[in-house]
């Protein structure tokens, strides 16, 4: 799953139109869109909007499973060409001077650059960086809930010290997006990609919900047992943990109990693949 | 092959920094301020940084050498150990670091200038007396001697320094530079080992056990000290007949004459770390047998270790004198 911050309409069109979202009238506060694999929030201009709207999504979606997040649009540069797409490995909050580092361990299909996030748009083109308005509070918001190689920013260059910002038009905003989709996919794919991957590795083993069906868990039990039952499939047992064996066990105490008796006493051998 | 170089502001032109960024013209560099602030901040996954660590180029300000932690010594009363990067190439999935450090990351401080004084004036503190430092705790020595030059750099300090002591942790065929070197006495170059199986399933990325010897055996030939390292010793099931014929395939290819020391050691790790580990790799075997809590430390159950240690400890007897041993496991 992955969840895309764009600040305006005519940046999440085309990828309204590429991915074929729907719009979900659930989400009143911003106007939001989906699909069963990418869900998209329009936040408006600016940090906070940025930071509101993706704390937005992620409270919206407490399922605990892990999303990537990719804030979507257009930034200026002093000198980069317009048009260019590039991932930033850097953002820097021009107010308070924070900086934060996305982690870069995805295929990278464009050049990269740092990113200067500012209150007010930036016309005199003086930094060496690229320049928008989301990306800090977007990213601020974000790394509460996401570990930094799946929160990253990707911004197509809208306006440099020729094309100055002044000549940007929804129309050309469009046609940018528009033509930068193939690049948009090969970031969005690999974090899929990696959130999938995540996912994988934190999913509890299915048996776990036929024993919290048959006895009570506590939140702490919960984790005990979600760890009992990961060593069970871990140690390559022939037989597959079932609640069926506990079942003359009356309290979750006592299966757990006997569930780590049990798996004390199995062999450990390596001759067989480890799972991962 | 790094794709991206943090580097903190304050060793940009280091002629070190330079030469490491050389070696990688294609990488992005990234400047910081402090490399904290990529390494340790909060929100990262190591596991997934693992699979395209970036480099980070630093300077570390004090605590150049520290105290070995106990058990860490071969006989010599005073160990230090000193860490000239953090984190490793290889993958060993009971490795510590990847339950202690936030990033897989790898971190050179590149100002070596500093280390090797720290050495020198703790070495001095102890006249007279064997001083150890040990500079594989919390990277492989060798692994990545190719960028760093850390022996090439290294080892001439210690060789005007008779009382001190270098040993050389590794599992690296990267022996190219102590190949061309003349051997220092005080220089033990110490091979970690565990069995051919075990070695398959949980050191990836690492050369196989053979290779390895192979590496011993040249650096033998040409005269540096070797050494042993069994810790950590890693269970399953039928452990002995894969320790007695990694003992076997180890000595009968590397007389005892040539061996310096060794050294066994059950596994073990600090609570905290042994949690992080298996939140990374909860499907992971080697964290699905049984485990013991002793003293803020996860371990083998007491009498596992035991058996592990004294059987090892018999085996070993068959091939080398009781002076070169040594147990890794800290005092009760």
């Amino acid at each position: 799953m992955i969840n895309i911050i764009t600040a305006l309409q005519c940046e999440a069109r085309p990828l309204i139109e590429y991915y074929k979202l729907r719009g979900n009238a659930r989400h009143s506060a911003f106007r939001c869109y989906q699909n069963d694999e990418i869900q998209l929030t329009i936040s408006g201009i600016g940090k906070l909007a940025a930071a509101t709207a993706t704390t937005y999504l992620a409270a919206s979606n407490p399922g605990g499973t892990s999303c990537a997040w990719l804030n979507l649009g257009i930034a200026g540069h002093a000198k980069t060409s317009i048009g260019k797409p590039m991932l930033a490995h850097k953002i820097i909050d021009n107010a308070s001077e924070r900086q934060w580092f996305p982690g870069m361990v995805m295929p990278i299909t464009c050049d990269s650059e740092v990113l200067t996030t500012v209150d007010k748009p930036e016309k005199t083109y003086r930094k060496a960086t690229m320049v928008d308005m989301e990306a800090s509070g977007f990213y601020a918001a974000a790394s509460r809930f996401q570990s930094c190689e799946l929160i990253h920013s990707l911004k197509i260059i809208s306006d440099n010290q020729q094309y100055t910002s002044e000549q940007i038009t929804e129309k050309t905003t469009l046609a940018m997006i528009n033509d930068n989709i193939t690049t948009i996919d090969s970031i969005i794919q690999p974090l899929l990609e990696l959130s999938s991957e995540l996912n994988t590795i934190e999913q509890p083993p299915p048996e776990m919900y036929d024993f919290m069906a048959q006895w009570h868990f506590t939140t702490y039990q919960q984790n005990e047992l979600r760890h009992l039952l990961r060593r069970w499939h871990a140690l390559s047992l022939s037989n597959k943990p079932s609640h069926h064996d506990f079942s003359r066990h009356t309290t979750s105490k006592t299966v757990l109990i006997a569930i780590k008796v049990f798996l004390d006493q199995q062999p450990v051998s390596f001759n067989n693949k480890a799972c991962q | 092959m790094h794709r991206l170089i943090y580097i903190e502001e304050e060793v940009a032109d280091h002629p070190r920094t330079k030469a490491i960024c050389d070696r990688f013209p294609k990488a992005t560099k990234i400047y910081c301020k402090y490399y904290g602030e990529v390494f340790n901040r909060k929100g990262q996954n190591f596991r997934l940084q693992k699979q395209q660590p970036a480099l980070i180029l630093a300077r570390k300000h004090k605590r150049h050498v520290l105290n070995a932690p106990d058990g860490y010594g071969i006989g010599g009363r005073h160990n230090y150990y000193f860490s000239h990067m953090l984190n490793c190439v290889y993958d060993c999935r009971y490795c510590f670091l990847q339950g202690m450090y936030r990033s897989a990351n790898y971190v050179i401080f590149v100002n070596y200038e500093d280390f090797q004084q720290a050495i020198i004036e703790t070495a001095a503190q102890h006249p007279n007396e064997e001083t150890w430092f040990f500079s594989g705790y919390d990277c492989d020595s060798l692994a990545y001697e190719p960028v760093t030059d850390f022996t090439q750099e290294f080892l001439p300090t210690f060789a005007q320094l008779p009382n001190a002591y270098l040993e050389l942790r590794t599992k690296s065929l990267q022996i190219r530079t102590l190949l061309k070197s003349e051997p220092i006495k005080n220089c033990v170059v110490a091979y970690s080992f565990t069995p051919d199986e075990i070695s398959k399933a949980l050191e990836h990325g690492v050369p196989s056990v053979e290779k390895r010897i192979e590496a011993m055996i040249k650096l033998q030939q040409h005269g540096w000290r070797l050494g042993l390292r069994f810790d950590p010793m890693i269970y399953q099931d039928g452990f002995e007949e894969n320790y007695k014929n990694l003992f076997e395939q180890i000595f009968s290819r590397l007389p005892a004459e040539c061996i310096h020391s060794v050294s066994l050691g059950t596994f073990r790790t600090p609570k905290a770390f042994h949690q992080n580990m298996v939140n990374l790799y909860p499907k992971e075997k080697l964290f699905a047998g049984r485990f013991d809590e002793n003293r803020g430390m996860i371990t083998y159950q007491k009498e596992l270790e035991v058996k592990m240690t004294n059987f090892c400890y018999k085996q070993l007897m068959q091939y080398i004198p009781q002076s070169l041993f040594f147990a890794c496991t800290p005092p009760e």
